[in-house]
């Protein structure tokens, strides 16, 4: 009985525990190369400057199908095999924002949401009745507001924000999980593999089986 | 020219008559239900964290400096690298699933009952050396949540009497949990999984002493027992397949969605995280922790409930054979159970409010309480069933399984005869 009451107490506890967290606005990311390749771009002229991608190299870039001069433009005389570290050196960072920014590399996945928590982010500022910047969704943020949204009023700037945020978390799913789509692919062929298997298992087993009456 | 072969070594070593006893001529009950697939599954887990963790530790750094890129270094440059990883990492719960299933099982049946404690025993000893490996293995990342939860389990040790501080000191190897503990654990959790193969091999040897328990909770006669192989070979196998399609999906459709976020963030000592959480293979524990306000009882309360499973053969006084199956009232007790695991699970997830602290008190209490009155509710329901009347075969397989007892019990004696 005593269990009873605590499922009964559980359930009506559950919904309310789960609804005092931050709304996130989920996004669905693009994964087809236009996307991604917009993401690049937007985070090369938004981002990079303050914000390292430390686990990706300028030739991950080529590989993706950017085109290499891009690349060239944005490497300038680093290696092609280098990694993409932020151009302001930490130290200034840190003196610029009180806080190192941090790395950019596994962002779509470091944060309760993945890339819907990134994307509500980057739309998440506002105007405070103060006149100051506000987050929305992290409100200890120390970085400005890089697509301008707190100041957009009319709808089409809001949806033109809107896609480039798409394309900026697009891009940092891709760059946290390289080889989804390879893995995506593979898993087909494996679980095809597994099922006709496991088919042939099956009928092996009642065969044997089959013996015993 | 093979024959020959395997007589050449058969005169050296028991080649032969091993396989015989083990496989081909090992009796089997022949109404295993799949419920009894899942100690194979568990030696096959086993088996492929041995083989993924050993190609890993060729490419990881067990070094604060280098460990947590060393995983990204898996990750991103490593010929499937990815694959190693997230095979490694589902695999340990996967580990878990299997292992919960198969003493869920246990339960269920009472397999754990005469003449089986030893072997349930020996479970026990495997759960707790996979507990520990799964922990030391789960720094290794250093990620924010790996950092953290090595620090507050660590800490736990401080309710060593007399020397808390020292013992933490010693696992630690250091004030704090630094480079020294990350070597340690990685040394450890290298080393760990070949204590339990050892074990694993011990508890094999138990169950080939005692034999299969079976649904009906009864030995069965030799005319119901098959041999293993090919039977329990070609089932196992099928179930194998069953399994790694689950396992697969998980692998490489949703493989992030057993690492928490937080884990992709390089470990930090300057900064808590906003909630600490374990896999979820320790929730149920880490909330009867939580549960208890002081430290040393919660400590207690966590290390009592993993060992409570150990007692079951002392505190199961029925007499009615097949575990839950003949036994409505275990059998609503066992579902009980579950559903109490499931509620601590969740308490334990959740950050800790007021609200859930007294849910998780009461599941806390009825956990142990579901322990602590099997005893009084199995001999009450024993009496009601032989009251009620049971089904006269049943009476009758009772009546030849307590003889083998009965016998079991004269057998040393018999011994110490013919000694004098």
């Amino acid at each position: 009985m005593k269990k009873f009451m605590t499922l009964l107490a559980c359930c009506c506890f559950a919904s309310s525990a789960l609804a005092s967290e931050a709304k996130l606005e989920a996004v669905k990311v693009g994964v087809d190369l236009q996307t991604v390749a917009r993401g690049v771009d937007a985070v090369m002229n938004s981002c990079h400057s303050c914000h390292s991608l430390k686990y990706i190299k300028y030739h991950d870039l080529v590989n993706l199908g950017i085109d290499k001069s891009v690349v060239d433009t944005w490497r300038g005389d680093q290696p092609m095999d280098s990694a993409m570290l932020a151009q302001m050196s930490e130290s200034d960072a840190v003196q610029a924002y009180g806080k190192a920014p941090p790395d950019l590399s596994l962002m779509a996945k470091a944060r309760d949401g993945g890339a819907s928590y990134v994307y509500s982010y980057l739309l998440g500022y506002y105007i405070t009745p103060e006149g100051m910047s506000g987050n929305h969704i992290y409100p200890a943020t120390k970085m400005p507001d890089i697509l301008g949204i707190s100041g957009i009023t009319d709808e089409a700037g809001r949806a033109e924000a809107q896609g480039k945020a798409r394309d900026i978390v697009s891009f940092l799913a891709w760059a946290a999980d390289p080889d989804e789509q390879t893995r995506h692919k593979l898993g087909y062929y494996v679980l095809g593999y597994l099922f006709v298997l496991t088919f042939l298992l099956y009928l092996v087993k009642n065969q044997v089986w089959s013996k015993l009456k | 020219m093979p024959n020959r072969i395997i007589k050449w070594i058969d005169q050296r070593f028991p080649l032969t008559s091993f396989v015989k006893h083990e496989l081909t001529g090992y009796p089997t009950p022949r109404n295993l239900s799949y419920w009894w697939n899942f100690g194979f599954l568990a030696g096959f887990v086993l088996m492929l964290q041995v083989a993924t963790g050993i190609f890993l530790a060729m490419h990881y750094k067990a070094d604060v400096a280098l460990s947590f890129d060393s995983i990204q270094h898996i990750m991103r440059d490593v010929n499937y690298g990815w694959l190693l990883r997230y095979m490694h990492s589902t695999g340990a719960s996967a580990f878990f699933f299997v292992i919960f299933v198969h003493m869920a099982r246990t339960l269920y049946y009472g397999s754990y009952r005469a003449p089986r404690e030893l072997l349930w025993w020996t479970g026990q000893g495997l759960l707790l050396l996979l507990m520990a490996t799964a922990f030391m293995g789960y720094l290794l990342p250093w990620g924010q949540m790996s950092f953290w939860g090595a620090t507050v389990i660590t800490n736990l040790f401080q309710a060593t009497p007399f020397y808390g501080e020292q013992v933490v000191i010693w696992l630690r190897g250091d004030y704090t949990v630094g480079d020294a503990t990350l070597s340690r654990f990685f040394a450890l959790h290298y080393l760990f999984p070949f204590i339990i193969i050892g074990a694993v091999i011990v508890h094999l040897v138990a169950l080939h002493s005692v034999k299969s328990s079976n649904p009906s909770g009864i030995d069965l006669a030799a005319k119901d027992n098959i041999p293993f192989h090919p039977y329990f070979t070609i089932k196992d196998l099928y179930g194998l397949g069953l399994f790694l399609m689950v396992y697969c999906v998980f692998v490489f459709f949703m493989p992030n969605s057993l690492i928490e976020p937080a884990n992709n963030i390089p470990a930090n000592p300057m900064q808590t995280p906003n909630h600490i959480v374990p896999e979820w293979y320790f929730l149920p524990f880490y909330a009867i922790l939580r549960s208890v306000p002081n430290m040393v009882g919660g400590v207690v309360a966590m290390g009592l409930s993993v060992m409570m499973f150990a007692f079951m053969p002392f505190l199961d006084r029925s007499r009615i054979p097949g575990g839950a199956h003949y036994r409505p009232i275990y059998r609503l007790q066992f579902y009980l159970f579950m559903l109490d695991m499931l509620v601590l699970g969740y308490v334990g997830y959740v950050p800790p409010t007021s609200q859930t602290m007294l849910i998780g008190q009461i599941a806390t209490l009825c956990y142990f309480a579901s322990f602590f009155l099997v005893p009084f509710i199995s001999k009450v329901e024993e009496r009601w069933l032989i009251k009620r009347g049971l089904p006269p075969q049943l009476m009758a397989l009772m009546e030849s399984e307590s003889a083998g007892i009965a016998k079991r019990k004269l057998k040393p004696q018999r011994r110490k005869g013919d000694m004098a």
